[in-house]
């Protein structure tokens, strides 16, 4: 049976497509909101640590399957491997309704206003595709602030002498520390950093008619057992189909963009649940499926007009890829200072975010989420510790509740090398091309990075820490679940895909709301950032379409 | 053939002969299936898991915790690489090193794996995972694998069973939980 056209598609249910099914639909608009997973619930999941979205050697509970999906990954000698989703490499996003948002750590960070103006602020910097954001904090700012109340921040960034302008407090006071924290916290104090609690997209306080946070333990790469953590698929999602406007149609793989011969999209061809192909139809389509998967939509999407892939004239879609540098520090303690309040991490800092000297940008600190036991099996001691036997066996009981973690997302500097391609010969479940992931952290990231987790060491000594050592990351690509910049927003169609309004540059009806379109990915955690430009995006469409434009 | 406490005299245990009793296939009660051991594995030999649990203990050794075998580690390796589980495609590299570990074992010091004194076997897996035998994995049965990339793997995974939820079919009674202070 032909699927009825409707007004908009929405390519994506995770941070950025989930505000935008929401805010087309509640405008009047009739919405199809495509999912390539379906639900994922905490009683369906629970506690599994081997299969959550942290770290899951044994495979990725939220998606995607290792039987339909795979990706090519690029070392930096050139070497080609075919990867899954639970390999590091593969740069796995959730793929269930709400993607990310259903299992992250939720921390809600605003960027800060000189992280839209990177390159005016620090100059160009070689070998780099600096830029600044087409559009400000100014004009970012209520959009954030419609994020923190829509779907729920708690925080107190009045305790944050770095934080940028806001007209409005968070809708939720900040949660406590647990007892790293509060250790943490005086520490910071006393060398003259300024402590303050993250602000989550978690609940402190009932709202919305959902719960407060019960502390527990696997919080980040879970599902929350009470619903208390704030993700698209518990707010703008079920406001979306509230509107009787907006089909949520899950296991459904879109696979290309179709265009008409004046080169407007006309909609998507997917792959429903039995494997069939079928078309949607609609008048604006909007791709919101991750900076990895948006880009190869538009590439393995050609036509006459777009023999490149659509929206490549210029060679810059999936160009750009970064996530983070994670750098930090980790420390061991005399005491126990684990308490099993989770979710462990709620302390940061944003002293070396900007304006330290020779240095380009910088990142927050901020404590860790509490490590699970397999998770600390494998990592967070010291370098040349014992990797298995009987000393490796002690340090597991000796330390587990005797360390303390501090990291922070290094603001990395775009590059054009970085990218995501598709790989012709390399095909998935529907006979398409994979995404293929290559590139490399420059230098000045690995400075910065070095600079950072010397902050983090001198926090954990301060704190009391006996024994301290630094973690620097190694300098292959980014992306993960902070995958950003492949689709970047600009005013100059040469050097962007979209336009300030995530406008794809030549064709009309087509927009993009996701981590794509960042220029550049702030020194903090995207997530807020991408949920607001699903406003943004959201706003001008409407406005548009309230004035009559049709995109035809 | 490991010897099973509450083994019955014809080698079937109780719990394997029940578990063999209730087996329904292809629409009909399979009955007196032939050719049993008291082996509870899916995909490992009885040598295979008696050199896996071997192993298992160095990696993770008992003490006033459970070691590796005691946790069942091997139990969760064999549910993992078995029909159903999420490492199968790590089944082959299990069924030719174990076997090539003990050959080279027999090379180096004259005994099984499992008959060394745990000195040795610490000394000759600290070799394995140093590469010092990756030049010569053709000769002592290794295959297409390197025997040190086959110790970081098993390590891996013995971590996974040892720490990972009992779901999966190690961390017996939550041992790793209590241990870190968990439970």
């Amino acid at each position: 049976m032909k699927n009825k056209h409707v007004n908009a598609i929405v390519v994506g249910s995770g941070a950025g497509g989930g505000v935008v099914a929401k805010e087309l639909s509640e405008a009047g608009l009739s919405v199809v909101l495509f999912e390539r997973g379906g639900w994922a619930h905490y009683a369906a999941h629970g506690d599994d640590e081997l299969t959550a979205q942290r770290s899951f050697p044994l495979y990725a509970f939220f998606g995607p399957d290792n039987e339909r999906y795979r990706r090519v990954a690029v070392d930096r000698d050139g070497n080609q491997r075919i990867v899954y989703p639970n390999d590091w490499a593969y740069h796995n996003n959730a793929a269930c309704v709400g993607s990310g948002t259903v299992n992250y750590g939720a921390m809600a960070w605003r960027f800060m206003e000189e992280d839209f103006t990177m390159k005016s602020t620090y100059g160009h910097i070689p070998g780099s595709t600096l830029e600044d954001w087409p559009i400000t904090y100014a004009d970012l700012e209520p959009y954030y602030e419609k994020v923190e109340w829509e779907i729920g921040v708690a925080g107190d960034d009045y305790q944050n002498p770095f934080a940028p302008w806001r007209r409005k407090p968070h809708p939720m006071p900040p949660f406590p520390h647990n007892r790293e924290a509060q250790i943490l916290e005086e520490a910071a104090k006393r060398i003259g950093y300024h402590p303050f609690p993250i602000p989550m997209l978690r609940n402190s306080v009932e709202y919305n008619g959902r719960p407060a946070c019960v502390h527990v333990r696997n919080c980040v790469g879970f599902a929350c057992p009470v619903d208390a953590k704030n993700g698209t698929q518990n707010t703008v999602i079920p406001m979306a189909i509230a509107t009787g406007i907006c089909e949520l149609r899950i296991h459904s793989q879109v696979v290309e963009i179709t265009m008409d011969a004046s080169g407007r999209a006309t909609g998507v061809t997917y792959f429903d649940k039995e494997d069939r192909k079928q078309t949607q139809t609609a008048d604006i389509v909007v791709l919101a499926a991750s900076a990895t998967e948006t880009p190869r939509l538009m590439l393995n999407s050609t036509n006459r007009l777009h023999p490149d892939g659509i929206g490549n004239r210029y060679d810059w879609v999936g160009r750009n890829l970064q996530g983070h540098a994670y750098c930090g520090a980790d420390g061991l303690f005399e005491e126990e200072i684990y308490d099993d309040f989770g979710p462990g991490a709620s302390v940061a800092i944003c002293d070396f975010v900007h304006n330290n000297p020779g240095i380009t940008g910088g990142a927050m600190l901020a404590n860790e989420f509490i490590k699970l036991p397999y998770a600390y099996s494998s990592g967070y001691r010291p370098p040349g510790s014992a990797r298995w036997g009987r000393e490796h066996k002690e340090f597991q009981k000796a330390n587990y509740r005797r360390n303390a973690s501090i990291r922070g997302p290094v603001q990395e500097i775009p590059n054009f090398e970085s990218r995501v391609e598709v790989a012709p010969d390399v095909l998935d479940h529907w006979g398409m091309p994979v995404a293929k992931i290559s590139g490399f952290k420059l230098d000045e990231d690995i400075k910065t990075a070095e600079f950072i987790a010397d902050k983090a060491e001198k926090w954990l000594q301060a704190a009391g820490a006996y024994k301290t050592w630094k973690n620097i990351p190694g300098t292959g690509v980014s992306g993960s679940q902070h995958q950003s910049g492949t689709c970047r927003m600009g005013n100059d169609p040469q050097t962007s895909v979209t336009d300030k309004y995530g406008r794809v540059h030549d064709v009309d009806n087509l927009f993009i709301a996701d981590g794509s379109l960042h220029v550049t990915n702030g020194g903090f955690n995207p997530v807020l950032t991408i949920m607001a430009l699903g406003y943004w995006v959201s706003d001008y469409i409407v406005n548009e379409w309230e004035r009559g434009n049709r995109f035809r | 053939m490991r010897l099973k406490t509450g083994s019955l005299s014809n080698g079937i245990t109780r719990r394997c002969f029940l578990k063999v009793s209730a087996i329904w296939a292809g629409g009909a009660w399979i009955v007196g299936v032939p050719a049993l051991s008291a082996n509870p594995y899916r995909v490992l030999t009885d040598q295979e898991a008696e050199i896996m649990d071997a192993l298992a203990d160095c990696i993770i050794p008992p003490g006033d915790f459970y070691g590796g075998k005691d946790a069942l580690v091997t139990r969760f390796i064999d549910r993992q690489i078995g029909p159903y589980g999420h490492l199968q495609k790590e089944k082959e590299m299990y069924q030719t090193c174990l076997s090539a570990l003990n050959r080279g074992s027999k090379a180096e010091f004259g005994r099984n794996f499992v008959d060394l004194f745990e000195e040795q076997k610490i000394v000759y897996l600290t070799d394995i995972e140093g590469g010092k035998y990756n030049h010569q994995s053709n000769e002592r049965g290794w295959g297409r694998f390197s025997p040190s990339a086959f110790f970081n793997t098993v390590r891996n995974h013995c971590m996974m069973g040892f720490y990972g939820s009992p779901d999966h079919g190690g961390n017996k009674d939550y041992v790793s939980y209590r241990m870190l202070g968990l439970f």
